[in-house]
């Protein structure tokens, strides 16, 4: 009994660092530009979809994703980074100053061209990546058969909240970050270059789709164009559940909905199991109820009087 | 109103090209609601491919009584509105037949059309037992096979062929076409001797099915066959993780996990097996089905990518065959003709219809299995009863 707790321990783990690396970059972004970017979910999809060879032919040709890792690694965070300064130049920038909820949208309409440019490039059949499959073996780790994927994803999370968390606390372009995420207007007026700012916070928000869409198709090992989308929403709720806006938080939520998540899938009986999405949506709800400002609350969620 | 000279010069050019030539009054008018853009074109492009295949051979060779076939293409763009419209401009267009998207739920629309409009529709692959007369209506027809046969055809083979008597469902709940397969596979499995001993569902979409996995792992007794009822993307990333977790037991799923597009996800996928209509890798015991697959490659410069490309070919076939029997294109005529086709030898196995069912409920199946990636064909089986009207409609 208790190997297979701790095995869906690291499910939940494992399934939660995925989250947490999506719900990251999502924060990252709320953080500075207030808007919930939907087409983050997209970002991971163009990541995937940079390791093979534009064409919309049945069988899938490997390209950036046949390097060695380290390059692998570099050339697709670059493409999801280029997509990410794209869509701030094209939609976010020329939005700036208009309510956040036009925001939003664009960056559904967003959203909704990458997927389309993906359904037009490559078509709409499912493509086959074999990547790293080297890490989808096994190892036994004090009794329980672990996949190094499973190791590799907490790791990259760890590594990653790791380097955010320097970088916003001992860099320049981090101190100005957490300003323009504390208050932007202010920030600006003490002479931060919104623009800049801007662009930092999505190219790094690129970077951390680029490494959730490596260890996703890792994982997956099939590219479809929609295939971002329901990471993009399980993180966004962890954002909401976490508190929007501390980024901490997001990756707490990250980890609270997928124990959930893996909890439900474990414990309910077989007729209730097709609904685990019901039970998990009903559990977020109490939370928020419980915390309505998410479990982390932001210092910046609350009008100051 | 008056339009730009150029847009009737572009309006009269497409519906030429539509056509593929003029259309007299003795043709056999086929109009296609298929979608040639967006999510559903690859899934319907290889069965109207096969299907008009077909329609050139039977012209090569004179026609039905002198009738050749003639169609064209009215665009759904994968969009259920435009479903309907475009099944309404083919029968406005004077089709005797209209063929429409492989999915029921993408099909439907413009099957209904050509119900309501008095015309024959025929799904390209459709294998929700509604895509016919409880679905849609008396006209309309699929060229495919119901999703339960396929689920009850591996478990009987997996138990009377294979001896895998311990069962283990694992079933994608995104889709009907996968309840179907799973029910089937329900129905079937008991009755021949074999025990469901553990069963799971995940979603296509999900992040990942660790979870899953640790209870198949937890299992007292490792179960001898699982019965994976699902598609792709989901299904080649369920598989992958599944193997990933050293987890090696044979997995028998639906057609619709047919197709080596999705198999390089899987390094050196094995012990797989799906039921399907025919090889399409070129080492189909049967040389017709070869010849066909040969053909397809080198009409379209492309292999079929899934053996959903046979059943387009079959219902040009049944069409064809009732349409002769009939004398004409008379729909009341063609559909008597059609629903007293039994057992009739397509290329790809034989089809029934009846003023029942216009779906098969019962069909001979080649099956593939996967070892090392490479699919070869294993032997055909054909259920030994019918499924029952209860579990084809999951009452």
């Amino acid at each position: 009994m208790m190997p297979a707790m701790l095995q869906y321990v690291i499910d939940a783990l494992s399934l939660g660092s995925l989250y947490a690396l999506t719900a990251l970059g999502i924060g990252l972004l709320f953080g500075v530009l207030r808007v919930i970017n939907f087409a983050h979910g997209d970002f991971i999809s163009v990541g995937a979809y940079a390791l093979i060879v534009p064409s919309a032919n049945a069988l899938a040709v490997l390209y950036v994703g046949a390097l060695p890792w380290p390059l692998v690694l570099l050339l697709t965070a670059m493409s999801v980074i280029m997509v990410a300064i794209l869509s701030e130049l094209m939609v976010f920038r020329p939005l700036r100053g208009t309510t956040p909820a036009t925001l939003m949208i664009g960056s559904f309409a967003l959203s909704f061209i990458i997927q389309h440019l993906l359904l037009m490039i490559y078509g709409s059949r499912p493509k086959a990546v074999n990547l790293w499959p080297e890490l989808t073996t096994q190892v036994n780790l004090l009794g329980l058969r672990v996949q190094k994927l499973q190791l590799a994803t907490v790791g990259a999370t760890a590594m990653l909240l790791g380097a955010l968390t320097l970088l916003l606390r001992t860099t320049r372009t981090g101190v100005e970050l957490r300003a323009a995420a504390e208050d932007y207007q202010m920030a600006r007026m003490l002479g931060i270059r919104a623009n800049t700012v801007i662009a930092g916070a999505l190219a790094l928000s690129g970077l951390l789709a680029a490494t959730a869409s490596l260890l996703y198709t890792a994982q997956s090992g099939i590219l479809s164009y929609q295939m971002g989308v329901p990471l993009m929403m399980f993180a966004f709720i962890s954002t909401v559940v976490g508190g929007l806006g501390n980024l901490l938080g997001a990756v707490v939520g990250a980890f609270v909905v997928a124990a959930i998540e893996v909890i439900l899938q474990a414990t309910l009986s077989d007729q209730l199991r097709p609904f685990r999405e019901a039970f998990v949506f009903v559990l977020v709800i109490a939370i928020l109820l419980w915390r309505p400002y998410g479990i982390l609350e932001a210092h910046s969620s609350r009008e100051r009087v | 109103m008056v339009l730009p000279k150029r847009v009737v010069a572009g309006l009269a050019a497409t519906i030429a090209c539509a056509f593929g030539g003029p259309v007299s009054a003795e043709d056999i008018v086929v109009g296609f609601a298929t979608a040639q853009s967006g999510i559903e074109q690859p899934y319907d492009q290889g069965g109207q491919r096969a299907a008009i295949m077909e329609m050139e051979m039977i012209n090569a060779a004179g026609g039905i009584d002198g009738r050749k076939f003639r169609w064209f293409i009215a665009d759904t763009k994968s969009d259920r509105v435009q479903g309907a419209k475009a099944g309404l401009e083919a029968a406005r267009q004077g089709a005797d037949l209209v063929v429409v998207s492989c999915d029921y739920d993408n099909g439907a629309p413009a099957a209904l059309s050509a119900q309501n409009a008095g015309k024959i529709s025929f799904f390209v692959c459709a294998e929700d037992a509604k895509a016919g007369i409880q679905g849609v209506g008396p006209y309309s027809f699929t060229a495919s096979i119901a999703a339960p046969v396929q689920g009850a055809t591996m478990a009987e083979w997996a138990i009377k062929k294979m001896g895998w008597r311990n069962g283990y469902v694992l079933l994608d709940n995104t889709a009907e076409y996968n309840k179907s397969v799973c029910a089937g596979f329900d129905w079937a499995f008991p009755k021949f001797g074999g025990t469901i001993s553990g069963r799971d569902t995940f979603r296509n979409d999900d992040a990942s099915i660790a979870a899953q996995i640790t209870r198949l792992r937890n299992m007292s007794s490792p179960p001898d066959v699982i019965m994976l009822c699902t598609y792709t993307p989901g299904g080649a990333s369920a598989i992958r993780q599944i193997r990933a977790a050293g987890i090696d037991v044979p997995i028998v799923n639906g057609m619709a996990m047919d197709g080596t597009y999705w198999t390089d996800a899987v390094p050196n996928l094995s012990n797989f097996y799906v039921p399907v209509q025919g090889s399409i890798y070129g080492n189909d015991p049967d040389p017709k089905v070869n010849e066909f697959t040969e053909s397809y490659s080198k009409r379209w410069e492309q292999a079929p990518p899934s053996s959903y490309v046979f059943p387009g070919w079959v219902l040009i076939e049944c069409y064809a065959e009732a349409a002769k029997r009939a004398g004409s294109t008379d729909v009341a005529k063609v559909v008597a003709e059609l629903e007293k086709l039994h057992d009739f030898p397509t290329r790809f196995g034989p089809r029934t219809f009846t003023s029942n069912l216009h779906i098969q409920d019962s069909a001979r199946y080649e099956i593939i299995g996967f070892t090392a990636g490479k699919p070869n064909p294993v032997e055909y089986w054909k259920i030994s009863e019918p499924v029952p009207m209860d579990v084809l409609f999951r009452r």
